[in-house]
């Protein structure tokens, strides 16, 4: 159920322990666990194009419909859950090191975009979620009347 | 059941991707990780998870050499040209881990699947070794 990914060999070192605390967590809410590692799930990169922002995020074994994407007010929510595909009895475990459960996380996008062209895909875990930039308005004269 | 069936080697070094992918990989010098992995028993042998997000079939290396099974899956990019990175909060890069396998493991029968970036790889036990009669001849 961890929620970061392991990209040190230190942390075998504290594996066991951490499996121990993770499992004192189990259950809790997620959100306790990004307070933990002060940082939030799932973490997402976001690139700027000609014409569209796109939003990438690393969502490994969560499928599509178990996915939920809304957008309003230029603020941006994901939604989703990670069903266990592993033994139901915690004690056949040799080595748990992945989370599933649910999860939610809201950005606020920098630009205006065209909110009903949004368009994203899940392809081999990972997210994609293009929006297109709002065309440039042009200037609007304001008449300004005097005396 | 306790014991080494299945354990990572402490040598899955980060930073350093396997010598013959080098070689021809692009100069760009990429992030190896180790992928977090579930392993657990069933009755038929060990099944063994590991989260490998944007790796295909066409890029992932699975092999068994000697007792030791080696995973490497490579993120192909996938972010289009010319896009700015706005807001960073994780890498891309590779994914490198091992393990030893135990004798009990039929290396043979090993089967592996990947879907929507979760490897799953199943470890069947090697069937017992059936007691053999050995013939005693005498002069």
């Amino acid at each position: 159920m961890r929620v970061f990914r392991l990209g040190h060999n230190w942390s075998y070192a504290f594996s066991d322990l951490e499996r121990e605390v993770d499992r004192l967590l189990r259950g809790v809410n997620l959100s306790i666990q990004g307070l933990r590692f002060g940082r939030q799930y799932p973490p997402v990169n976001l690139y700027e194009l000609d014409d569209e922002y796109l939003l990438t995020a690393e969502l490994p074994g969560v499928r599509v419909e178990d996915l939920d994407l809304t957008i309003a007010g230029g603020m941006l929510t994901i939604r989703g859950s990670r069903q266990p595909d592993g033994a139901s009895d915690e004690s056949r475990f040799r080595r748990q090191e992945r989370h599933c459960g649910s999860w939610q996380r809201s950005v606020s996008i920098p630009d205006r975009v065209v909110e009903d062209d949004l368009r994203a895909e899940l392809n081999e875990g990972i997210l994609h979620i293009h929006l297109p930039k709002a065309p440039d308005e042009a200037p609007r004269q304001i008449p300004v009347s005097g005396k | 059941m306790s014991g080494e069936l299945t354990r990572p080697t402490s040598t899955n070094a980060e930073g350093t991707p396997p010598a013959e992918t080098r070689a021809d990989a692009a100069p760009v010098e990429r992030f190896v990780f180790t992928p977090p992995i579930d392993i657990y028993e069933t009755d038929d042998g060990l099944i063994l998870h590991a989260d490998l997000p944007g790796v295909t079939l066409d890029t992932l290396e699975l092999q068994v050499q000697n007792n030791r099974l080696t995973l490497f899956g490579r993120v192909p990019e996938v972010v289009p040209e010319g896009a700015r990175l706005v807001h960073q909060e994780y890498r891309e890069g590779d994914y490198l881990r091992s393990f030893i396998l135990s004798d009990n493991v039929d290396h043979d029968r090993i089967t592996a699947k990947l879907t929507s970036g979760v490897l799953e790889v199943f470890l069947p036990h090697a069937p017992k070794a059936q007691p053999r009669k050995i013939q005693v001849s005498g002069s």
